[in-house]
């Protein structure tokens, strides 16, 4: 009874602090996860995010002259976590930045009601691509059915895929399975055999059981979509069974440096589709030097940031950064709101030019997003581990949009449907 | 001083066996009562609702439904969050197959879909006791969420393998889903729970109860006075079933708004386990207590570093959260091994005989 009156005290607290006085600068927060079992490849991803934003700070003093509040709410990629987080940070927040396809499942359907963008770059739920049904949501540059699409372009560039066997190993959540109707479609179109091999949360280090089924189905290939702990478990398993690496595949979440760097020169040939690459030649990277690596703001270090997961990080910093840009020059004010940033990240143009002006050439692919299209699809490179390093090995492949858009268009349509009231943008004529 | 009976006669045996003998103890009740009912909906902030309010009762009517068969037929079990799967998974099909249904109906009868299967995973404890029926219970517990997982009826066959809340009315209200309001369902989660718990209240204070409790501290002994163990064992399974699986159909439909199969997994029934350990085994205060210490604490910790301004990185209040949490846990276990419920009872005790000792 005494803590229940304790409790009264905290919620009495709580409550004020919802209400409590506005940071300086725009209130951009993260729901970052440094802790948990996947903090090995969040930690580069949130490291490049903020480094780009303090950068802003540093040089520019923030966007359209007022600093970016980029600050950071700790979720160690627990969906629990995660919606706390999200309830503490919408009050002033202009965007949600979930970073977890269950934290993303969550807080979609109520984004809607709270008016707040979420920015889930080359996450979460693949239709979010359709703008008009999913007003709120952005998967910006890239969706998973764009990126098996390229995936399987690659493939195609190879030779036919008609009677090939192509095995689909990937994590059993709703992340992993994602990309699976896509995959089916394909499937059925080409003439390829696929073969769904899921792998549970709890299996993701030991997964002696997929590779004997893979020994023993023989596949052309192996398509993986892995996350975490699953990476370096499939790929030491694909060296020790011995299965030729060049014909294995992952996305690009599956494309971490430090995965490959545990079996170093056996990994030559693995390859993974990105939409982000390190170019340490880049402006960019020598402002980041001078800004914030030399004054001491950054947590990470060279070696980190010259890997694809820091770079990533730069890059959806710079997604959401641009966004804010162009809301600011629509609004007429710095001080925008989640409605303002809504539009900018639904008009974003990012052109060679205005990457070469930000300093990040070769660091993104060009794209164009509008009020129809949330998702802009960039295109992809795919790149392959040399041994020490990940190289581009392809130029820019482009997903098979004609392929993707009717079943965007179907299962954004079944979810509204289920989701009903669902508000569908009509004024966007497109 | 503030808990003296002195002159507070019993003249009948019905006063005597009146759920609060002492008079501090209902006013206390009805203050706490007067204060979830009344002051904390007025106050709370969205915050306060979504991470303290709603989640510790659901939390909390979880291990009660727990602690009934552990604590008060002495049965333990490691299958907890399957069943609130059970009982989650029920709810969703019940309003999607009929969309027509009261959710608050849908919610109460989901419980007798887990009530069912547990009674079905207790069979076993009638041969096996003590540890070996947790593993017995564990076997639910990897059995069920592997049937979650590949049973794609349970989830609509959705691309994702998620159930996901639609949008439910009740009298042109919202109750579930994304357009519901906070306060709508905090009120109707506290409605159930407080339903719940009395009937809690009563059940263990009566004939089944005291037949849990034989069971509980020498079965051999409770058979030998005729009490029928099979269905002592058996109904202690239902009722604590159904309990959790409310509490599951709560969990999903009031707070969660999606859940995936993989959050009915061990550790939501170890949460479970632990606030009910915590709490005290064999008392419904307790798992009040050991809910709001393992579900709010951690939030309130969350937000002081920020309320008092401190410059701290978010990752590292989560780091110290995880320590200040556990210490707590291992000091009040050392205080008092059988959990917060008895702690106050001893504060209570001496609040009675102050300012003697004894």
């Amino acid at each position: 009874m005494i803590t229940l009156k304790r409790l009264g005290t905290a919620v009495a607290m709580t409550a004020l602090l919802a209400t409590g006085a506005l940071a300086e600068g725009l209130y951009a927060p993260n729901l970052a996860y440094r802790t948990g079992p996947f903090a090995a490849t969040g930690i580069p991803l949130m490291n490049g995010q903020k480094d780009y934003m303090e950068l802003l700070n540093a040089r520019d003093g923030g966007i359209g002259g007022i600093l970016i509040d980029f600050d950071e709410c700790e979720t160690g990629y627990s969906t629990e976590k995660g919606v706390e987080c999200y309830e503490k940070t919408k009050g002033q927040a202009i965007v949600t930045q979930p970073w977890s396809t269950g934290i993303t499942l969550q807080v979609l359907p109520k984004t809607n009601v709270d008016q707040i963008p979420i920015l889930a770059p080359g996450y979460g739920f693949s239709p979010m691509a359709d703008g008009k049904v999913f007003q709120w949501a952005f998967n910006i540059p890239l969706s998973y059915w764009d990126g098996a699409s390229i995936l399987l372009k690659y493939l195609e560039e190879q030779g036919d895929l008609s009677g090939k066997k192509i095995a689909f190993l990937h994590l059993d959540h709703p992340f992993g399975k994602e990309p699976l109707p896509f995959m089916e479609q394909e499937a059925e179109k080409k003439g390829f055999e696929l073969l769904p091999i899921p792998v549970g949360l709890k299996e993701m280090q030991n997964q002696s059981a997929q590779w004997l089924q893979i020994r023993r189905e023989r596949p052309d290939y192996v398509i993986m979509w892995g996350w975490g702990a699953m990476n370096a478990g499939a790929i030491t398993e694909a060296v020790k069974t011995k299965f030729p690496m060049e014909n294995m595949l992952g996305v690009w979440w599956a494309g971490h440096d430090a995965d490959l760097k545990l079996v170093g020169e056996d990994g030559r040939g693995y390859k993974s589709v990105s939409w982000s690459f390190p170019n340490p030649d880049a402006p960019i990277m020598a402002d980041l030097k001078t800004h914030v690596v030399d004054p001491g703001k950054t947590q990470s270090d060279a070696e980190e940031m010259s890997g694809v997961f820091y770079s990533r990080g730069l890059v959806i910093s710079m997604i959401l950064g641009e966004g804010i840009r162009v809301a600011q020059e629509h609004a007429g004010t710095p001080e925008i709101t989640p409605a303002d940033l809504r539009w900018g990240l639904e008009n974003l143009d990012i052109t060679e030019a205005r990457l070469e002006e930000l300093g990040m050439t070769g660091m993104v692919p060009p794209f164009k997003t509008s009020c129809a299209n949330h998702t802009g699809h960039s295109g992809g490179w795919i790149l392959e581990w040399d041994g020490a390093k990940f190289v581009k090995a392809t130029n820019l492949i482009m997903p098979d949009a004609e392929a993707i858009a009717p079943l965007e268009a179907q299962a954004a349509k079944d979810y509204a449907e289920a989701n009903a009231p669902w508000p569908a943008n009509d004024a966007c004529q497109m | 001083m503030l808990y003296r009976t002195a002159g507070q006669f019993k003249t009948s045996y019905k006063a005597d066996m009146a759920l609060f003998p002492v008079r501090q103890d209902a006013v206390l009740l009805a203050v706490i009562l007067a204060l979830v009912w009344g002051v904390f909906p007025l106050l709370a902030s969205e915050f306060a609702f979504q991470t303290l309010l709603i989640p510790i009762l659901i939390y909390a009517l979880a291990a009660l439904g727990l602690n009934i068969l552990t604590g008060y037929a002495g049965q333990l079990s490691l299958g907890t969050g399957a069943f609130m799967g059970v009982g989650a998974y029920a709810c969703y099909k019940m309003v999607t197959l009929f969309p027509w249904m009261n959710p608050v109906v849908a919610i109460l009868l989901s419980g007798l879909f887990s009530a069912g299967v547990g009674v079905m995973f207790g069979i076993p404890s009638l041969r096996i006791k003590g540890f070996y029926l947790a593993i017995a219970t564990l076997a639910a517990q990897f059995f069920l969420v592997w049937l979650f997982e590949k049973w794609g009826w349970l989830y609509n066959d959705n691309a994702s393998g998620a159930i996901q809340v639609p949008n439910l009315d009740m009298f042109g209200i919202y109750v579930a889903g994304p357009q519901a309001s906070s306060l709508v369902q905090y009120y109707v989660v506290l409605a159930v729970v407080t339903l719940m718990t009395l009937l809690c209240i009563n059940l263990t204070r009566g004939n089944l109860g005291r037949t849990w409790k034989a069971t509980r501290d020498m079965d051999i002994a409770a058979e030998l006075i005729g009490i029928n163990l099979l269905r002592s064992k058996l109904m202690a399974f239902a009722v604590s079933s159904y309990v959790v699986g409310v509490a599951g159909a709560l969990f999903v439909f009031m707070w969660r708004g999606a859940a995936e199969p993989n959050l009915f997994d061990i550790p939501l029934s170890f949460r479970v386990l632990f606030i009910a350990i915590i709490g005290g085994l064999g008392s419904i205060l307790g798992n009040y207590l050991g809910a709001i210490l393992i579900v709010g604490l951690p939030v309130v910790l969350n937000t002081l570093p920020q309320a008092l301004g401190l410059p701290i990185s978010s990752a590292t209040v989560e780091h110290l959260n995880v320590m200040i949490v556990g210490a707590l846990i291992v000091f009040f276990l050392i205080i008092e091994p059988h959990g917060l419920a008895r702690l106050w009872a001893l504060i209570r005790e001496k609040l009675i005989i102050w300012p003697f000792p004894h």
